[in-house]
């Protein structure tokens, strides 16, 4: 298991076609991906990397045949008797080329959705970085926040002192805005409801929270949920590194947190990533077998308050026109795509779809990890995201509502380069600025950027 | 000499292909998943249906590209249809003829040889593309367009047999075949028309490379739809 110094030469060689040729035993899903595609061009078609600017090793399948190559020459008959003319390839000992051009694919899954046979490369991709994490090559940004997270429990490596001064921040701001005291309650043992944000819903764009602590006190089920000073990052790099090691030992201490307070839900907030693993990888696979809790997503769970009737809103607060990017992790992977634009569509005055949506969303650029990743600033902000700022910008929107702070992250940025004109936030930021407290919303003007 | 060949090949062809899908899709079905990899939203359909409508129709690829959507579509419904066709090679349904009141020689001199072009034509089409379209060809080596090829001179040559105007002998081929199923060596007959000759080399060659080759993609497309369906 990875994260050791790089290895070289002969060895290197031996490790990545060991590597691949492992394929054999499974997964399923990369022995039939090694077999299967018919070598049409539809996922160069549909790629937001290849289509923001195509060159050759940018197409999805140039990138996953550094794998299929090698798969093809060790494992098949014709491989190995007719070699390059059935596409079989050796290993080239290039593993900066490798890990290059693993690291420009956002594993978005678009690729997938058109795909007549659904063949997903990021599962491709994911394999390429898993070899590269082996072998010790993984970019150094990225072993790095995959450490800070191991040691500290979050990708900022923050300390438990220093959340609960932006938590106590949130909660005098709030008071400002409402005039009332609303709570965001800290390691409450018996709570039922664990919320599990990105950190940087805390401690960079910590409106979500707020949007969050707000409808708990409004149902009054202040007394209700608890946040954790130890786990207050939902963020694990794990997944994008490709190592499977890391991305359990990072959520171990989630579920066992969410044990101690008792919890009956596993309350997930605006991360698209984060819930992925929890739903879909940790609680459908059963890592740690049996659970006494449930994992939900804030975005889903409110959304059914609003049409429940429980939330009101001035959407006067928010007058200017809003859209929604759909995270690739949550729409595509997660099937969340109705909840979020339930919130925005009560909370907003002016909101509009950008096309294509939902599962259909161009990534913003930046999934894969590859948003906190400022060594290749330069390809995220003027190739990924080309067809994304395409999207944004003939919607009018002045402000790009999201549910990921790595697409948050991106956006930024891109507002940044671009000077463009709009503004980027969380679904629940939306919310905490319009809903209704005691019957009034936030008493805030401040709003801009 | 050449005889024996027709007489013995067709056993050996149709040995290794079953053999060689059997073995392949066994492998598939046998290697291990640890969960599966749904993509959402459900409107491209649950599990049974949406894997079956994906192998019917293409969904998927008529969202991401409409021409190559219809080049392809049309190519393998037709190749399905003169697949089916086929079947009045090796047997005829004089009842069901009668019964539908329908001149069974001129239907398929009709409908096949429109699919006979049609599927012609499309392939030639995938071909050009492999080689002009820049994201396509810069994906395709030397398999790829073999395959295409090959499949090229199948049709090709059962075009010849339709439209060449030499006769093609359906009698003497059925009773050919007649004897190969019921293994009466003794009373086979290898009909002497050279591009008949051709044509069932050729399409031997094809169903021998199938299961080495992602010609096989017609089998793994079930395997792959079902991990991105929603159960």
């Amino acid at each position: 298991m990875g994260n050791g110094e790089n290895i070289t030469g002969q060895e290197l060689h031996e490790k990545v076609v060991e590597s691949v040729t492992a394929i054999k035993n499974g997964p399923k899903v990369l022995n039939l991906y090694m077999d299967v595609c018919a070598r049409c061009g539809t996922c160069a078609e549909v790629c937001p990397v290849y289509q923001g600017e195509p060159t050759e090793l940018r197409n999805p399948v140039v990138r996953s045949d550094f794998i299929r190559g090698i798969y093809k020459k060790y494992t098949t008959t014709s491989g190995k008797l007719l070699g390059s003319m059935v596409g079989a390839s050796d290993f080239d000992g290039d593993m900066k080329k490798w890990v290059d051009s693993f690291y420009e694919c956002t594993g978005c899954r678009r690729c997938a959705t058109y795909c007549p046979f659904g063949i997903d490369n990021s599962v491709i991709t994911r394999k390429g970085r898993a070899i590269a994490d082996a072998t010790g090559y993984t970019p150094d940004t990225m072993k790095k926040v995959v450490q800070t997270s191991l040691d500290t429990c979050n990708t900022d490596g923050a300390s438990p002192e220093a959340f609960k001064a932006s938590i106590d921040f949130l909660e005098e701001e709030m008071k400002d805005e409402h005039g009332v005291d609303i709570k965001i309650p800290v390691d409450v043992v018996g709570a039922e409801y664990f919320y599990v944000p990105p950190s940087g819903d805390v401690l960079v764009n910590p409106e979500a929270t707020t949007g969050i602590a707000k409808v708990f006190y409004v149902l009054g089920m202040q007394d209700k949920w608890t946040m954790s000073s130890k786990c207050f990052d939902g963020a694990n790099y794990g997944l994008f590194t490709g190592n499977d090691g890391h991305m359990k030992a990072d959520n171990k201490p989630y579920v066992e947190e969410a044990k101690r307070f008792g919890a009956k839900y596993m309350f997930m907030g605006e991360c698209g990533h984060a819930y992925r693993i929890m739903k879909m990888m940790m609680e459908k696979g059963k890592w740690w077998g049996d659970l006494p809790f449930k994992v939900i997503n804030c975005m889903e769970w409110t959304a059914d308050r609003i049409k429940e009737g429980k939330l009101e809103f001035d959407k006067s607060k928010n007058p200017m026109p809003v859209t929604y990017h759909d995270p690739c992790n949550f729409g595509r992977s997660c099937g969340i795509v109705e909840d979020p634009r339930v919130i925005l569509e009560a909370a907003c005055e002016d909101f509009r779809d950008m096309t294509p949506n939902r599962g259909e969303n161009w990534c913003c650029g930046g999934g894969g990890g590859l948003s906190a990743m400022d060594d290749i600033r330069d390809f995220r902000m003027k190739v990924s995201s080309v067809k994304k700022m395409e999207q944004v910008k003939a919607t009018g929107a002045k402000y790009v509502a999201t549910a990921c702070s790595n697409c948050k992250r991106q956006f930024m940025q891109l507002i940044e380069s671009h000077n463009a004109d709009f503004a980027v936030g969380g679904v629940h930021d939306m919310l905490s600025r319009s809903i209704l407290i005691n019957g009034k919303a936030a008493e805030r003007v401040d709003w801009e950027g | 000499m050449n005889d024996y060949i027709f007489m013995f090949f067709p056993y050996i062809t149709l040995l290794v292909f079953v053999l060689g899908v059997v073995i392949r899709i066994r492998a598939w079905a046998k290697s291990p998943q640890p969960g599966k990899m749904t993509l959402f939203p459900a409107t491209q359909g649950t599990e049974v249906p949406g894997v079956i409508k994906e192998a019917l129709f293409f969904p998927s690829l008529f969202k991401g590209d409409k021409t190559l959507w219809s080049f392809s579509w049309i190519f393998h419904a037709t190749l399905a249809l003169i697949f089916i066709g086929h079947i009045r090679v090796f047997t005829d349904f004089p009842a069901l003829w009668a019964a539908l009141n329908i001149n069974a020689d001129n239907m398929s001199a009709t409908s096949g040889g429109i699919a006979g072009i049609l599927v012609m034509a499309t392939l030639i089409l995938l071909l050009f593309r492999r080689f002009f379209v820049g994201r396509v060809r810069e994906i395709s080596n030397l398999a790829d367009y073999f395959a295409l090829v090959l499949v090229l001179a199948v049709i090709i040559t059962g075009n010849m047999m339709r439209f060449s105007g030499h006769h093609f002998d359906l009698e003497l081929t059925r009773a050919y075949f007649s004897s190969m199923l019921t293994f009466s060596f003794s009373a086979m007959v290898v009909p002497a028309d050279t591009i008949f000759r051709a044509h069932f080399l050729l399409v031997q060659l094809l169903f021998v490379y199938i299961p080495f080759s992602k010609i096989l993609h017609f089998g793994g497309i079930f395997f792959t739809q079902t991990l991105v369906k929603q159960s």
